[in-house]
């Protein structure tokens, strides 16, 4: 008989699950639980023909300069928003973007964006699935009137191939510069025309100002490579640093399939982006999909804090760090939630004298969105806290910014969106 | 024979990424597709107590998911005299899915093997019943012997590892 640790090594030994009875009793519970459920599921099912919120896989909100807190989500191939003035207590009636309906990829890490200038404009990119497996378009769209009206949606990456093009990060600076990084699939796609192998996609960055750009003069990004071999499906995470500069942070391929984080700041004066730093060192070897991408927000001294996800030989959880010096040295990780609850896709942000991380956990019946704090630096952090359940499965979740105060936004599918100040 | 397998590889995956709709299966017809929970999983490890089997968790969102699914169709097609002993779990707890789901499975010839998938919403407790300490990186293969023990392992795995576990090498 064949001995399995024969032929492997990295296996991990999971216990046989006992077996449990069956009753009469049970039986008719499941009967009545089963009548419930089908109500429920009609009910639901009824919802979500009229493109309710909680029908969304996923959500993305945002603060605009004015205050008003957006949320955005995809129903039936078009893109749905709502907005609250008294920071998520109450939103108004939701509104269908005037944008035609494509197909628009929402679910797990791959999502649409929304970003604001301080003139009311209102910028939109998604990912828009193309024909082939695996292939799709970055879009994009802008309202110069506060989302009243749309640009017709443009392509972003200038190749004209059916290629991967997705997992589109944007941000948008107070003048309305536009930057726009995402997963693209471009030269893996030329190298398998070649017959050659590739390893895994790349990442490029548009840059565009669209505030004088309409329907007949439509804005032109730029498309300019970052780097080459990242993973294919973890979103990527970016800010701006105290010069305005973009610092992003994305899941890398090393040497034999190592998925570990890599960090590049696009510093002004470089003509072409230098080689990205190395910043996890957990040793993930995985040829597959980890789907956990991380998260980075810059402080005023220009501190870099980050958060990601491992399951390596050497780490395994939520990790957070810091660097004062753009990436090159770090300060050691410290490990974040509980393992063993599953602890997973964190989010953070610093905030003044803040900093906030969040996470899921799930303990086999529920999720719980968790949070801890530290008020120096990141040195320390207080107990890690529950701040919402779910009972339906769940979303990431995200940290966005208003002013001096920082919000949690969670979407919990079939049970409605949480949004809460920390 | 490898040409013909060849042949037969980049037809299974132009059926299913070349999409356009008339190249696609229009009604898979899926014979054995059916919710992952815990009695069906309790059920599905009593049925195979004493042999050995392999259990393979895919994704639409997955490309690793869909070589691993080939090797095992390259595989069954080189042994045709032996139906492989591999379960299928789809991770995508989504109901919007259910027709591309089908669609896999028709192009990579599993309309007779044993699928589940995870029903909406519930893909972390489908999961964790299925194994606590995985956290969703695909593709995710258990290895599961006579005594019904499971031996996890992330990420694409080796063909010969394949081989040599269903075919008791």
């Amino acid at each position: 008989m064949m001995n399995f640790k024969k032929y492997i090594n990295l296996i991990t030994v999971v216990s046989v699950i006992a077996w449990l009875p069956t009753s009469q009793a049970m039986i008719a519970g499941h009967d009545h639980q089963a009548m419930m459920a089908k109500q429920e599921k009609a009910t639901f099912d009824n919802k979500c023909k009229n493109a309710a919120i909680e029908c969304a896989k996923t959500v993305t909100s945002a603060f605009a300069p004015n205050g008003d807190l957006w949320r955005l989500w995809v129903s039936n191939e078009r893109l749905i928003a709502q907005i609250s003035q008294d920071n998520g207590e109450t939103f108004s009636k939701y509104k269908v973007l005037a944008i035609p309906a494509e197909k628009i990829s929402a679910r797990n890490e791959n999502r649409p964006k929304i970003a604001f200038d301080n003139t009311g404009g209102v910028y939109l990119s998604w990912a828009m699935a193309r024909e082939k497996k695996y292939t799709a378009d970055v879009r994009f769209s802008y309202s110069h009137d506060y989302g009243k009206s749309f640009t017709k949606p443009i392509t972003v990456n200038n190749d004209k191939l059916l290629a991967g093009h997705s997992f589109n990060e944007m941000l948008v600076s107070d003048k309305g510069d536009v930057s726009i990084v995402w997963l693209d699939g471009r030269i893996a796609h030329q190298l398998r025309k070649q017959g050659k192998k590739s390893k895994g996609s790349a990442i490029f960055l548009a840059r565009a100002n669209v505030k004088s750009t309409n329907n007949n003069n439509p804005a032109i990004f730029t498309n300019q490579l970052l780097a080459n071999d990242t993973c294919v499906c973890c979103r990527i995470a970016m800010d701006f640093n105290q010069q305005g500069e973009l610092a992003i942070l994305w899941r890398h391929i090393y040497g034999d399939n190592i998925r570990e984080f890599a960090l590049l700041t696009l510093n002004q004066n470089e003509d072409k982006p230098k080689q990205p730093y190395q910043v996890s060192y957990d040793h993930w070897k995985i040829n597959g999909c980890p789907h956990q991408g991380g998260a980075i927000s810059v402080d005023e001294q220009d501190r870099y804090h980050m958060v990601w996800f491992n399951q390596g030989d050497v780490g395994k959880g939520i990790f957070y760090a810091s660097s004062g010096d753009q990436g090159k040295t770090l300060t050691k990780p410290i490990s974040v939630g509980d393992l063993s609850s599953q602890a997973s896709h964190p989010h953070l942000n610093k905030n003044n004298d803040k900093i906030d991380i969040v996470w899921t956990q799930f303990n086999g019946m529920e999720h719980h969105l968790m949070h801890q704090r530290s008020f120096d630096n990141g040195k320390t952090f207080s107990q890690a806290a529950i701040l919402a359940k779910a009972k339906n499965g769940s979303d990431r979740p995200f940290i966005i910014k208003k002013g001096n105060v920082s919000y949690v936004s969670w979407q919990r599918p079939k049970q409605g969106h949480w949004i809460k100040a920390l | 024979m490898i040409k013909l397998t060849s042949i037969c590889l980049a037809l299974a995956f132009c059926l299913m990424s070349c999409n356009g709709a008339q190249t696609q299966v229009d009604d898979p017809k899926i014979f054995t597709l059916q919710p992952f929970n815990q009695n069906a999983f309790i059920a599905l490890k009593q049925q195979k107590l004493g042999v050995r089997w392999l259990m393979v968790v895919w994704s639409l969102d997955c490309p690793a998911c869909f070589k691993e699914l080939a090797l095992i169709q390259k595989l069954q097609k080189a042994t045709p005299n032996t139906a492989l002993n591999v379960i299928y779990i789809n991770a995508d707890d989504n109901i919007d899915v259910a027709f591309e789901r089908k669609q896999v499975l028709a192009v990579y010839g599993m309309q007779n093997v044993e699928n589940f998938y995870f029903t909406d919403g519930q893909a972390d407790r489908s999961r964790y019943l299925l194994d606590p300490n995985w956290y969703g990186e695909l593709p995710r293969s258990y290895f599961v012997d006579e005594k019904g023990v499971f031996h996890g392992k992330s990420g694409l795995l080796d063909e010969v590892l394949i081989s040599n576990w269903l075919l008791d090498k």
